[in-house]
């Protein structure tokens, strides 16, 4: 069985070691890919069909009943937005599907901010080998495949 | 046990009266102490933290998606 990961964002596929960000550079807290995005704002859609069992304005993760968990950060120390200039269009705990919309955000305005808008997307507590077809350096639009994880 | 973990790693930040505050992100917890230097790091990755990073009085504690259930129930604790 094989997960395919789509985008939550559009723009430039990136290593996960490019993020200015220790935990996520290192894969601390699992393997998977960054998007710089497209400075303009937009929606951001769930990469897989499952459950949303975190939700923060900045940040979310959808597990599906499998227990494979994305985790998305939208752009770095981001919490320190508190909020501001993220508008959420689901509840912890509801079910989405790939591609849904789960908050609207400006990356443009995150990074007028001061901070990185990068966008890690991440394959929590899974081990790298797992993970293949990473679309590095593609231009992807929200919904494309970002990579595939054999399950 | 949840509370105990937690218990547990509020005592290797060093105790309640050392914490300024604590604030989860997902996977991590940021914490501000009012001492950075007494944090026991060794204890926190055997209570299972990914990683420790420490930027002066401000530790930042990964701990993978439980961060958010971590860090409320240490705030029970304080």
């Amino acid at each position: 069985m094989s997960l395919r990961v789509g985008s939550p964002v559009a723009g430039r596929v990136v290593a996960l070691s490019a993020v200015p960000d220790q935990v996520f550079a290192e894969a601390m807290v699992g393997p998977g890919v960054a998007v710089e995005p497209i400075r303009s704002k937009a929606d951001v859609v769930s990469p897989l069909d499952g459950t949303v069992v975190t939700l923060h304005p900045h940040a979310f993760v959808v597990a599906n009943a499998d227990g494979a968990a994305i985790l998305v950060h939208l752009g770095i120390d981001t919490v320190k937005r508190k909020g501001e200039g993220f508008e959420l269009h689901v509840v912890k705990g509801e079910q989405v599907q790939a591609g849904q919309k789960i908050v609207t955000w400006d990356p443009a305005e995150v990074e007028a901010a001061g901070f990185a808008p990068i966008c890690p997307v991440v394959a929590l507590d899974a081990s790298a080998e797992v993970l293949g077809d990473l679309a590095l350096d593609a231009d992807v639009v929200a919904g494309d495949a970002l990579f595939d994880w054999s399950r | 046990m949840a509370d105990e973990k937690a218990q547990k790693i509020l005592e290797a930040l060093g105790g309640r009266d050392n914490i300024i505050e604590i604030e989860p992100c997902i996977t991590r917890l940021r914490c501000e102490l009012e001492d950075g230097s007494v944090v026991d790091e060794k204890a926190l990755k055997a209570l299972g933290a990914h990683g420790v990073m420490r930027s002066g009085n401000v530790v930042q504690v990964v701990v993978g998606p439980e961060a958010d259930t971590i860090a409320s129930d240490i705030e029970d604790l304080l």
